[in-house]
């Protein structure tokens, strides 16, 4: 059974009386009505008390009407959907929503928590780093996971989230940020005059504080004239309209970053729609409309739960239909405060005072009022609050100091205004301080922005109207586009005087900052000890820090420590705000891109075939490459592994080598180009044939080593290491573009075009004769080591290059990769009889270890050629990309570190990459370093463990005993230094 | 020796081209191409969007020689009617469009050819420009529909309005994560706008998920398989 809507109006307001929505909270149910916010359907039934405060766990209300909410912090959802910390005031309310109060226990009624507040004298600012100091270790273990127990906000529900988020990019001549009057006549301005417009509302509604003031626009209710801006807007078609879209961040060139609750209004989102989309949109220009978010009054008792802003309300009885109190008293230091007295009266509440702290005001307000039978207090304050839940009464001070107590369930205040400004300042302007309306408003604005309306600083509605309508036009002038604008919308000019009402020292439970307990009493106290500057206020105080980041409290705050300092508020400025402006879901950052999507995965065109052989994969960068493929009955990867490299040693073997970076080199000047980017000389290079070169980075560093084979006189095909592809083919690009633009080369990347696969090992000549059969001639006269070949076959062009890595008689064929994965099977299936094996990534490294041939783990940026016994290759007879700075001291130093091979004493001993070299008997310090393991292996040709290694005078030291010492495994193992080159050292093999 | 006919992936005895070399072992078996994206085919149920794979295109990249850039379009024009336009747009002439990537450089889209595609071209331009074949290295998907250009936005940093991205602009950018040379087709007959997506082969079936992600909310039923999956264990680095 549901309660009745004890303070629902029969008529007011822009709620659909006859759609009704169910919804619980706190396991109640409760009846709400479309166009409800989840603030304004507790309200109607009559609901005060929603939730208990961060520190002291008292007893919170609703105080606002919109995203700058401090108190009405709910979790939203059931189960996975869980959301904390949703503000109740910006949740649009949806049949079977379910909210849970927070930092409550055991009920929101009976909080044990509540004992904090007794505690309140001890837990002040900077409370913890006072007391919770020794023993030092207890912080992370046991201090701060009680503190963060005891205290804090909502609890996420910790399981994946089942949704979708998803990015996406827009583009426009005009980014209206905020759809209330200003930004309405902004976009319409704009918008006819033929400007491609988006509109973005962080509201459902359109209209803003059009939606939630009596006034009247063009001599319409100011609702109805929106609702007509939003329909002119919705036909033009230029303009996009994004409700539920809040703009949290402005960024260089013009971008903006929003995000738009795309689904939120739902109970689940619909089949394919994400639940929230993250856009980047690229604006010529922007007005800033964003509004301004009324500023509170500090006084005693000012948190409890039936204190309310009085613009919001305001929204409550005009756009909810809601009546928030029946008895009520209004605390208002500007003229504008005095509108909630007469708008709630109208609805039927009884307006037993307006409290106004300054001596004088507008007569007609006075006379208004007292036509409405309340009690004016000029000069008067507010000295108390009552009611243990929520508001039973108020105790007033008049100017002579007497005071009274009132019975009301509703007190409203208004404070003035500050204007929504963060977006000017997120490329580094400083707001500027407005003695006129006692605020910060834009100090400069990012480029191409302007700023209409209330975020201005402009409080009346018709100034705010014009503003909005030139911003549009001028935007659209800028942009170039010449229609008819229309005439700006025309509104009265409301009485919108104030005078600043500060805070000052003294009051006692007066919260500045409702979110995080912040006190006057806690201010005066950052300022006895010290934390005056307000950056050190907010940290020591927390004054700010919370999820409404300050919207309400930092300038009564910043203004109470002035008052302390005795210095004006703009010499003791404010905080910076940063982006984002409004809280943003990771999920929402992140988009589709999550899970093992956070990154592309490239797959080889054999990758279904080495699936279907029952490879292992492993990432090698975006890549997955088969690691190795088990056969049954094998017991652990070792196994595999092992037998795997003697199938290559013994017999024949295939690997997929499509992930070699194959860079198309074209042109008259290729050899000479070639000979510039190697070390080593290539415009020699016969035609048919191919060389192992090695390039160096500008600083004299290897850069990456690989082959090139000459197919024509003006056409070779480079490879480079998987890791480098890209890396080479953008210093590659650089040098023909920058370095030496004459040059007469042409550079592709080719890696994906061709599908490539090295058959390797003793057999792979008869596997070759038998899958090629007359289409090409293998034998060792016609394609010996080193050569390179193009024909065709099998109706496809096929390049045959006879190269090793294994130290076996081995080849590499390439196909145009759609034909990569049938030329992975022929090849299995040409091979059968010869027993041959696919062999990964892990045999391939085991097959060039022992053979001493170098990968990533020695080209490690840190390496030159001569460390890693490639000096010879550098020619003296050219100049080449890195020759001058190699020649420097530091890299010809003899004691530098350089390759070598190492084998342990113990034939069962095993090494481990990364283990340190030290000599016998030496502690293992830095001091006695000498070098380390890059590469370990069980080589299966040998029958033990076996490794490359980079040491300090290495070919020096051949036959030296050293240990290999692993501190992380623990291992210390005696070693003998040998040569790098474990199998066939004479080259017997791959010359076969 | 095993019969080369009945080699798995080797078309079956009579698929075949006809006059196809067949030397040796191989004889009689041509090997079966599989597309990037295994010939996709897919459209959201009430057509909003519309992928199909562009199977057995000629693909290439054309970089003029240094300073033959004038020749090269002269060439263009005199043998295939084509007038090269510059910059970042595609230049069509029967069945060969050329599309602007860079500074004297094109990515050539033949209608058929394959591989052989890049052959008759680099002939038609030998001496004044380096002709790469690509014809394996993309899968070119056609986009279409209503829909296309709210998909596109979801990860294409680029602005598609027609007055900003008219008919026949081309730009070399990203979806999502993967890289993608992106031109506006022809419009469709029905008049819809279309669009040529070219992804390298080995980013196929990253581009398909976030293709299939972005048009989730569209509909976008899902094709068939999309050739070489993910399946398989993957071990991490130690």
């Amino acid at each position: 059974m549901r309660d009745v809507q004890s303070h629902r109006l029969d008529a007011a307001g822009l709620v659909d009386r006859a759609r009704p929505l169910g919804f619980r909270f706190d396991g109640r149910a409760y009846e709400g009505f479309l166009g409800d916010t989840l603030a304004s359907a507790l309200l109607a039934n009559g609901v005060r008390l929603v939730g208990r405060s961060f520190k002291y766990h008292r007893p919170r209300g609703i105080v606002t009407a919109g995203p700058e909410e401090p108190n009405a912090l709910v979790a939203l959802r059931e189960g996975a959907r869980r959301e904390p910390n949703s503000k109740a005031t910006a949740v649009e309310l949806f049949d079977g929503l379910s909210a849970r109060s927070q930092n409550r226990w055991p009920s929101l009624a009976f909080d044990a928590g509540a004992v904090n507040g007794l505690l309140a004298p001890l837990l002040v600012a900077g409370f913890y780093y006072k007391t919770f100091k020794w023993p030092s270790g207890f912080w992370e273990r046991v201090y701060e996971p009680a503190i963060r127990r005891a205290a804090g906000l909502g609890r996420s529900s910790g399981l994946p989230d089942p949704d979708s988020y998803e990015g996406a990019y827009a583009f426009c001549d005009l980014l209206v940020i905020g759809a209330g009057p200003a930004g309405l006549a902004a976009a319409l301005a704009a918008g006819r005059a033929g400007a491609r417009v988006i509109l973005c509302e962080e509201d459902f509604a359109l209209g803003g504080r059009l939606l939630c003031e009596r006034d009247a626009v063009d001599g319409r209710p100011a609702a109805a004239w929106a609702a007509r801006a939003v329909a002119e807007l919705a036909t033009l078609p230029g303009v996009t309209l994004m409700a539920r879209t809040a703009v949290f961040g402005a960024y260089d060139g013009g971008t903006f970053g929003a995000v738009e609750k795309v689904s939120d209004h739902l109970a689940v989102p619909d089949p394919g729609r994400p639940r929230q989309r993250l856009w980047r949109i690229a604006a010529r220009r922007s007005v800033l409309a964003a509004g301004a978010i009324e500023r509170p009054l500090v006084f005693p008792g000012n948190d409890r739960p039936g204190v309310m802003m009085a613009a919001a309300s305001r929204s409550y009885v005009n756009r909810f239909g809601v009546l928030p109190g029946r008895r009520v008293a209004v605390l208002t230091a500007t003229d504008d405060g005095w509108r909630a007295a007469f708008d709630l009266a109208e609805r039927g509440a009884r307006i037993e005072a307006v409290i106004d702290p300054r001596p004088a005001g507008p007569p007609a307000l006075e006379e208004r009022a007292r036509r409405l039978g309340a009690r004016l207090l000029r000069g008067g304050r507010v000295a108390g609050t009552h009611g243990r839940l929520g508001l039973t009464g108020v105790t007033v001070a008049a100017a002579g100091g007497r005071t009274e107590r009132l019975p009301v369930d509703l007190l409203v205040m208004s404070g003035g205004y500050n204007p929504n400004l963060a977006l000017t300042t997120h490329l580094g302007a400083r707001p500027a301080w407005s003695e006129e309306i006692a605020a910060f408003v834009p100090g400069g604005l990012p480029p191409g922005m302007s700023v209409a309306g209330a975020a201005r600083g402009t409080l009346s509605l018709g100034a705010a109207l014009r503003e909005g309508h030139a911003a549009g036009r001028e935007a659209a002038e800028a942009c170039g586009l010449g229609g008819c604008a229309g005439e700006a919308p025309r509104a009265d000019d409301e009485a919108a005087g104030l005078a600043a009402s500060w805070p000052v020292a003294g009051a006692r439970k007066a919260f500045v900052d409702f979110q995080h307990d912040v006190t006057v009493a806690d201010v005066a106290l950052a300022h006895r000890e010290g934390f005056r500057s307000v950056e050190l206020l907010k940290r020591y105080t927390t004054l700010g820090m919370a999820t409404d980041q300050g919207k309400l409290s930092n300038l009564n705050g910043h203004a109470l420590m002035a008052g302390l300092l005795g210095r004006p508020i703009p010499e003791v400025g404010t905080t910076a705000a940063r982006a984002p402006t409004v809280p943003v879901a990771i999920g929402a950052l992140a988009g589709h891109a999550r899970g093992r999507h956070f990154k592309p995965t490239r797959l080889t065109a054999g990758h279904a075939l080495a699936a279907e052989r029952g490879a292992t994969f492993v990432e090698a960068g975006q890549w997955l490459r088969p690691q190795w493929f088990a056969a049954p009955g094998e017991a652990d990867w070792l196994a595999t592994v092992t037998r795997e490299v003697r199938a290559v040693r013994e017999a024949v073997g295939i690997c997929d080598v499509s992930t070699l970076g194959k860079i198309d080199v074209q042109g008259p000047d290729a050899g000479a180009f070639l000979d510039r980017v190697y070390v080593n000389g290539f415009s020699g290079l016969p035609v048919g044939r191919a060389r192992y070169g090695v390039m160096l980075r500008e600083d004299g560093f290897v850069l990456d080593d690989g082959t090139a084979a000459r197919l024509a006189p003006d056409h070779f095909v480079v490879s480079t290491t998987t890791a480098n592809a890209a890396r080479v083919m953008k210093h590659l690009t650089y040098c023909a573009q920058v370095l030496w633009p004459e040059a007469d080369v042409q550079l592709a990347s080719v890696t994906e075009a061709w599908a490539q696969y090295a058959v390797a090992g003793p057999r792979a000549r008869r596997l070759l004769e038998a899958l090629l059969g007359a289409a090409a001639d293998v034998s060792d006269a016609a394609l010996p080591f080193m050569g390179a070949r193009e024909f065709e076959w099998a109706g496809v062009p096929v390049r045959l290059f006879r190269l090793s890595f294994s130290g076996e008689l081995a080849y590499e064929i390439a196909v145009p990769a759609a034909y990569g994965d049938a030329l992975g099977r022929a090849l299995l299936a040409a091979g059968a009889f010869l027993g041959v094996a696919p062999y990964g990534s892990e045999a391939l490294g085991v097959l060039r270890i022992e053979k001493g041939h170098v990968a990533g783990n020695e080209i490690s940026g840190t390496t030159t050629a001569g460390d890693l016994g490639l000096g010879r290759l550098m020619s003296r007879k050219k100049d080449f990309v890195g020759r001058a700075l190699a020649g420097r001291p530091g890299l010809v130093d003899p004691d530098r570190l350089r390759l070598v091979g190492l084998r342990p004493l113990d034939p069962a001993g095993r090494l481990s990459g990364g283990a340190h070299l030290l000599a016998p008997g030496a502690a293992a310090t830095t001091a006695n370093d000498l070098g380390y393991v890059t590469s370990a292996a069980f080589s299966p040709s040998l029958g033990r463990w076996i490794a490359l290694a980079l040491l300090r005078r290495g070919p020096e030291r051949i036959g030296e005993h050293l240990r290999a010492v692993d501190l992380l495994r623990g291992t210390d193992v005696p070693v003998e230094v040998c040569p790098p080159v474990f199998v066939d050292p004479e080259g017997v093999r791959l010359h076969a | 020796m095993p019969e080369a006919a009945s080699m798995p992936g080797t078309s079956r005895p009579g698929t075949s081209r006809p006059g196809t070399p067949s030397p040796g072992a191989a004889a009689e078996a041509s090997l079966r191409p599989v597309p990037a994206f295994g010939g996709l085919a897919a459209s959201s149920p009430d057509g909003r969007l519309v992928v199909r794979e562009r199977e057995g295109l000629g693909l290439a990249t054309v970089t003029a020689r240094r300073g033959r850039g004038g020749d090269l379009a002269e060439v263009l024009r005199a043998s295939r009617g084509l007038v090269l336009r510059p910059g970042p747009t595609v230049s069509r002439a029967g069945d060969l469009a050329l599309v602007g990537t860079g500074p004297e450089t094109w990515f050539a889209v033949g209608a058929g050819g394959g591989w052989r595609f890049s052959r008759a071209l680099a002939a038609t331009l030998a001496g004044l420009a380096a002709v790469a074949d690509q014809s394996s290295g993309y899968g070119v998907l056609r986009l279409s529909g209503p829909a296309v250009r709210a998909v596109l936005a979801k990860g294409v940093p680029v602005d598609l309005h027609p007055s900003a991205f008219a008919a026949g602009d081309a730009a070399v950018t990203l979806a999502g994560h993967v890289g993608i040379v992106l031109w506006r087709a022809e419009d469709r007959a029905d008049g819809e706008e279309a669009f040529d997506v070219a992804v390298f082969r080995s980013y196929a079936e990253s581009f398909r998920h976030w293709l299939f992600a972005s048009a989730a909310e569209f509909g976008l039923a899902d094709g068939p398989a999309p050739g070489p999956g993910t399946a398989g264990a993957v071990s991490r680095p130690a």
